[in-house]
């Protein structure tokens, strides 16, 4: 069967310069946008439209990232900058405001990432100055900072959330009690390394270090769990290469890397699918490709999705064909 | 380096404006936005009130347009357009052309109004001739400056009423008004065009011109061939101006990016980093001009007018200018440079006699600059001996306070130097130092006396603002050391601009990186031009660089990994394209308007270059553009036309592509919503569910269906009796069956599958009691109770009815009351315990009916949690998806409810001990905690208890209670029914 991907929408930021991130929210109707121009940009989606909802401005350098919160708690987007802040924005009453300024790094503010609903209203930050920043709402204005210093040496390029669900320590936990989680994170870093952290008595640890990457790592995602116990994380680096980590140790301990594909540029960012067995890589090469995992374990490529700007791939799709 | 960033204040858009010029009148009160259609003339007290039009009937734009600075003649403004200057005059809120001036023969280029005459008026043109008006006889100029060269600029000096410069290309001619016929002085300034030429507010002689070479160059025009000092940008400079504090100058850039709009502020006394920058506008800053400060206002305000149609006024307090002033090293080199003016030169004789003989240094710092300078208090020698950072690398200083002198040794190279500084008794009060070498000083005698020179002048700055000196002193003679030393290599050159050398070129990101580049910043990873994310459930949005943006070095050359590396990349890149563009822009200076060249950029785009087509495809691909542009781009499209097609801005930002990747999923919208799930008819769900799955295409699921239908037909029920036979689930078709069923979709993560199959199955089994509700035993089973223990005990406590037998200690919020009580021993045990019961059961019977009822079921009870999960992420998925009531369906068959409800626990004082207690016993003092207002006996079951007031007690005596009474039974007098509900 072939299959067709369609392009529903195709938004024109009028951003000035480059963009570094595009994010739609948890339902998919809005659309946010950062871009060198300073601004964060929100868009209405729905329907093929795109109406610009918020020019947000208030950072005062290149803006590298958004992250939409869980809408339990609100329209809330974050954004990190070059200026070595992270803005949080909220809507209320249709209009989008600051909520909080994080100013509290040395250098430039790389990666944004929310914690699962479950945990609050969480945010890591991960900055250049080599330290990661949590943030957790408190209610009535009020945000609780936690910092880990020199998480990454040099610096911190991304942070990404485990699932709230903890699939490793499911079988061992007391059935009927409410799941024990435990709030867990990954970050990749200019040390190459990623890095696995676990918060333990309201401090935070350092867990696991993984050692794959010979350069930069630029991204990492912390795959969505459907409720198995296998935890997976995919990494990105600066040496072209993306690994898959798999973890199938209830304790959480063993952690095993599967090289994905060696790109032939920098490979900046990964994005797995809410079921996550599909993954997004894209890179320095200026390509999105989409990899699959094969029922013997395999990744492949299933398609190229941006050969050109605009250009509609169609997708022959094996594993699908099968069933 | 300041940062500040707050100090625009007001913003203001006429978006239908279409100005190219604007001009602030003397009096701070209008400023004049000259559009093509109208004139706006905007109340700068409250800018925010519609701007009054004067409609004007030209096919010219406005190339400039200048109120008139004499108080008496505040109401006068000139407008220039293409040949002709328009005189206007503003009164009770309406204008009107009063006078034109008509005598050039090409576009004017710029207009000046005379410091000093009121109705004097400058124009300058292309048609080579510079005319000097009295406005009160427009009808031809009075005198007439013959330049041969077409000038750009044209500026009347601010001190001495004769004298005026103008800007020819790369040169600047110094004209006496009164010798019409040729310059009094060249000043051979730039190697590429002026943009922007700026008299110094104070002295006569120096004038600062920007241009297209990329840098602002400070001249004394008595030494034409000696350019003060540079600032270096690494783009064009539209404008550099003079603040009317001191020490100050703004800049605005020809922008490479579009994003770089930022006017800058420097102070003159140190260009290696801006002061400060204006952040804001969104386009190309068009004007910039001084609102004249109110009488008592220590603040400046800049209005700047720019291409975006918003007028902006940014404030500069007080701090913000002293920082222009602040002392630093670099400040001396102007003082320096210009007291070691050898001689005047033959020209400056012409013009009028001024007492400029006088070291122009003194005329640099008027007194109350030297009040700004000096922070806090001058300083004894001792202190200053103590204090002084003479960390300096060679240079060694033995310091006698005592004795009121320093040693200074230092060697550099082959030179070796031993300076014997004495301080006067007066020192630092208008008092200098004496330098003196000594052996075994080894440079020549000639740069002796000058490094003496230096050092004098250097410290008299100092000392005449009663200021230390030695730190700078010694600074500044190491620093001409070593720009001797560079000198001795090559060929000799200005010592000004070595001994500032030509500032470390400006940083990619002009403003950006001046502030925030630190140390720190080193390793800021190569922003991302590209990406791609899965948003919402099947969608995903990407972004990649545009397809007119190119690497610019080639591709089997990785992108560099950090934001800092890119520097090195654009030396090599922009040199040969800076040429090319160079006479195109110089075609639209005249239009009043900065130029925007898409030349090559100066940011993070600098890796990329964009790609320069054919005209002809060019001009198509734009036209594509505009039709999705905002009307922004299309306000100044008139522009655009006839010029270069290269000229116009590329986008720099891709477009954000939405792409529907569901099919690429294992689960389906369409099969969420048409999923149904009916405990009261199994065999009907699956049977429709089937067909569900046939029409998305999923033939596989829809077998799992009719799978799923067999399985849960009533024929293979399983019989209460465990005697009977082996239930189904024992069977390979039974729950081995659809554990291989499960185990398959979750390796193509199929959640909705499995949550459904597991959904299904779970209402399959024995007939369920909601939770909550009172459970015979027979429904202990542990695919229900998510609580494996089996004790008798959580049936009495572990119940979620309003009335317990301990209230008001029962903890409300069940499960945590039976984790503490049961939660221990599961832990310990395993699955297997579990499975084959380890409780000790008193009839045997009734453990081989668990056991059978746990046999019977399809679903491994012993993976509950797991199939939870499932449940939870597929209803996550759902609500996604917006089906919410598809997602409590699938809720509603999880063993433990997503959220445990969080109820309200009561807690009690010992009615005895007064301690918290928890419980109905006291943990202190080991009695009953809570006592019947009636009966006055402990209460160990159901009790009802008022919120006001805390008084209650047996459940059924409170009912009986009140219902004969109002008031408490304690006697408190609280009325407790209306008060609280029981």
């Amino acid at each position: 069967t072939v299959m067709q991907v369609s392009v529903i929408n195709t938004v024109d930021t009028s951003h000035e310069d480059m963009i570094h991130d595009a994010q739609m929210d948890y339902y998919g109707t809005r659309l946010a946008t950062c871009s060198s121009d300073r601004t964060v940009k929100i868009f209405d989606v729905r329907n093929g439209g795109q109406i610009l909802v918020a020019d947000l401005r208030g950072h005062e350098g290149p803006v590298w990232q958004v992250a939409w919160a869980h809408p339990m708690y609100g329209n809330i987007l974050a954004s990190c900058s070059y200026d070595r802040k992270v803005i949080v924005w909220k809507e209320e009453n249709g209009s989008w405001d600051k909520m909080y300024e994080y100013t509290g790094h040395e250098s430039s503010m790389n990666s944004v990432c929310w914690g699962p609903y479950d945990f609050g209203l969480i945010l890591a930050c991960g900055s250049s100055d080599g330290a990661i920043s949590l943030l957790t709402f408190t209610g009535e204005q009020q945000w609780d900072v936690k910092k880990i210093s020199n998480a990454h040496t040099i610096g911190c390029n991304a942070v990404s959330w485990a699932p709230a669900v903890v699939p490793g320590s499911l079988v061992d936990q007391p059935s009927g009690q409410k799941p024990n989680y435990v709030k867990r994170f990954v970050s990749g870093g200019c040390d190459n390394l990623v890095k696995l952290w676990k918060e333990e008595d309201g401090q935070w640890k350092e867990d696991q270090k993984l050692e794959a990457h010979s350069d930069w790592v630029r991204d990492v995602g912390w795959a969505p769990s459907i409720g198995l116990p296998t935890s997976t994380i995919a990494s990105c680096s600066q040496d072209g290469r993306v690994f898959i980590w798999t973890c199938e140790d209830p304790t959480g301990n063993t952690w095993t890397p599967k090289l994905l594909h060696k790109f032939v540029d920098v490979v900046w960012h990964v994005s797995w699918s809410i079921t996550g067995n599909i993954l997004a890589v894209s890179g320095g090469d200026n390509k999105v490709t989409l990899w699959k995992e094969s029922m013997d374990g395999q990744w492949a490529c299933i398609s190229d999705v941006s050969k050109g700007q605009g250009a509609v791939s169609s997708i022959t799709d094996t594993q699908q064909s099968e069933q | 380096m300041a940062a500040r960033w707050s100090s625009e204040n007001v913003v203001v858009e006429f978006r239908d404006a279409q100005a190219t010029a604007m001009s602030v009148d003397c009096l701070g009160l209008h400023a004049v936005l000259s559009g093509r259609r109208f004139l706006y003339v905007v109340n700068l007290e409250n800018p925010s009130e519609a701007p009054r039009k004067i409609s004007r009937q030209s096919k010219w734009d406005v190339g400039t347009v200048q109120w008139n600075p004499h108080r008496a003649q505040s109401r006068v403004f000139a407008a220039s357009s293409n040949q002709r200057v328009d005189l206007y005059t503003w009164k009770d809120g309406f204008g009107e052309v009063h006078a034109s001036l008509q005598g050039h023969t090409r576009v004017i280029s710029d207009l000046d109004w005379s410091w000093f005459e009121a109705e004097y008026l400058v124009s300058s043109s292309v048609d080579t001739y510079i005319y000097i008006w009295d406005t009160r006889d427009p009808r031809k100029p009075l005198v007439a400056l013959s330049a041969v060269a077409g000038a750009s600029q044209v500026k009347w000096n601010r001190k001495n009423q004769n004298v005026l410069a103008s800007s020819h290309d790369g040169d600047v001619r110094i004209w006496d008004r009164r010798k019409p016929n040729t310059a009094v002085e060249y000043v051979a300034a730039h190697l590429s065009k002026i943009h922007g030429l700026d008299w110094h507010p104070d002295n006569e002689y120096i004038l600062a011109t920007s241009s297209q070479d990329n840098s602002v160059r400070f001249w004394d025009y008595r030494q034409p061939r000696k350019c003060l000092n540079i600032l270096s940008c690494q783009v064009p400079v539209w404008k550099a101006r003079y603040t009317p504090f001191s020490h100050g100058l703004v800049t605005v850039m020809v922008p490479q990016l579009r994003r770089e709009n930022s006017l800058l502020l420097w102070s003159t006394l140190d260009l290696n980093s801006p002061v400060h920058a204006f952040v804001g506008h969104d386009d190309v800053v068009l004007e910039f001009q001084w609102r004249p400060q109110k009488e008592g206002s220590k603040d400046c305000q800049l209005v700047t007018w720019s291409r975006d149609q918003t007028l902006r006024i940014w404030r500069v307090d007080p701090q913000l200018q002293k920082l222009c002033a602040n002392d630093t090293v670099e400040e001396l080199l102007e003082g320096v440079a210009l007291s070691m003016e050898p001689e005047r030169t033959q020209s400056s004789q012409d013009l009028e006699p001024q007492q400029s003989t006088a070291p122009l240094a003194e005329d640099l710092h008027d007194p109350e600059q030297a009040a700004l300078g000096s922070s806090g208090a001058p300083q004894t020698l001792q202190q200053e001996f103590s204090l002084v950072n003479l960390q300096i690398r060679n240079v060694n200083v033995e310091m006698d306070a005592l004795n009121r002198s320093c040693v200074v040794s230092a060697h550099l190279g082959s030179h070796q130097v031993r300076l014997v500084v004495k301080f006067p008794a007066h020192y630092p009060n208008n008092a200098v130092p004496t330098f003196q070498f000594v052996s075994p000083t080894s440079i020549p005698s000639a740069m002796r006396t000058k490094i003496q020179k230096i050092l004098t002048d250097t410290s008299l700055q100092k000392v005449k603002r009663n200021q230390n000196c030695l730190e700078p002193c010694v600074r500044q003679l190491m620093s001409c050391l070593e720009s001797d030393m560079t000198q001795e290599d090559g060929p000799p050159a200005s010592p000004y601009v070595l001994s500032n050398p030509v500032t470390p070129a400006l940083p990619a990101f002009p403003r950006v990186t001046n502030t925030y580049g630190s140390y720190q910043d080193a390793n800021i990873p190569f922003p991302r031009t590209s990406g791609a994310r899965f948003c919402g459930t099947g969608c995903l949005v990407y972004f990649t660089r545009p397809n007119t943006m190119h690497r610019s070095v080639p591709a089997s050359e990785p992108t560099p990994r950090s934001l800092s590396a890119l520097s090195a990349y654009h030396s090599g890149v922009l040199t040969p394209m800076k040429m090319r563009t160079e006479s195109q822009s110089t075609l639209r200076l005249y239009s009043g308007s900065p130029t925007r060249s898409d030349k090559d950029t100066v940011s993070i785009s600098s890796f990329y270059y964009k790609e320069r087509k054919p005209p002809m495809s060019a001009l198509r691909r734009w036209s594509v553009q505009t039709i999705h542009d905002y009307p922004k781009s299309r306000r100044f499209k008139t522009k655009r036309e006839g010029s270069d097609s290269s000229n116009r801005p590329i986008k720099l930002a891709g477009k954000v592509i939405i792409q529907e990747i569901s099919c690429l999923l294992p689960v389906h919208r369409a099969l969420g919503e048409s999923y149904i799930l009916n405990v009261s008819d199994i065999q009907d769900t699956c049977q429709k569910n089937a067909a569900a799955a046939l029409v998305v295409g999923r033939r596989d699921v829809a077998k799992v269906w009719a799978l799923a239908s067999a399985a849960t037909s009533q024929d293979l029920g399983p019989d209460p009796d465990p005697d009977i036979d082996t239930p189904w689930a024992r069977h390979p078709f039974g729950r081995h069956l659809l554990e291989t069923l499960l185990d398959h979709y979750s390796q193509m993560s199929d959640v909705q599958t499995l949550a459904m199959l597991c959904s299904v199955f779970r209402a399959q089994g024995p007939p369920d009691a909601p939770c909550g509700q009172q459970l015979p035993r027979s429904a202990l089973l542990p695919h229900h109770s998510r609580y494996p223990s089996f004790t008798s005990s959580s049936l009495t406590s572990g119940s979620c009815s309003s009335t317990s037998d301990s209230v008001p200690v029962t903890p409300w919020n069940t499960a945590t009351g039976r984790d503490s009580e049961h939660g221990g021993p599961w832990g310990e045990s395993s699955p297997d315990d579990y499975r084959y019961g380890n409780q000790a059961y008193s009839d045997p019977r009734e453990r081989e009916r668990e056991q059978h009822d746990m046999n019977k079921r399809l679903l491994d009870p012993t993976h509950v949690l797991q199939f939870d999960d499932f449940k939870k992420c597929y209803g996550e998925i759902l609500h996604r998806w917006g089906l919410k009531e598809k997602r409590a369906d699938v809720l509603k068959f999880t063993s433990c409810p997503p959220e445990p409800h969080k109820g309200i626990e009561f807690g009690v004082f010992c009615c005895h001990c007064r301690s918290q207690a928890r419980g109905t016993q006291c943990e202190v003092c080991r009695r009953l905690t809570f006592q019947c207002a009636v009966c006055h006996v402990a209460v160990r079951g159901a009790s009802n208890f008022c919120l006001s007031c805390s008084h209650g007690g047996h459940t059924s005596h409170m009912m009986d209670w009140f219902s004969r009474h109002d008031q408490c039974p304690a006697g408190c007098g609280c009325h407790c029914l209306q008060q609280s509900t029981y």
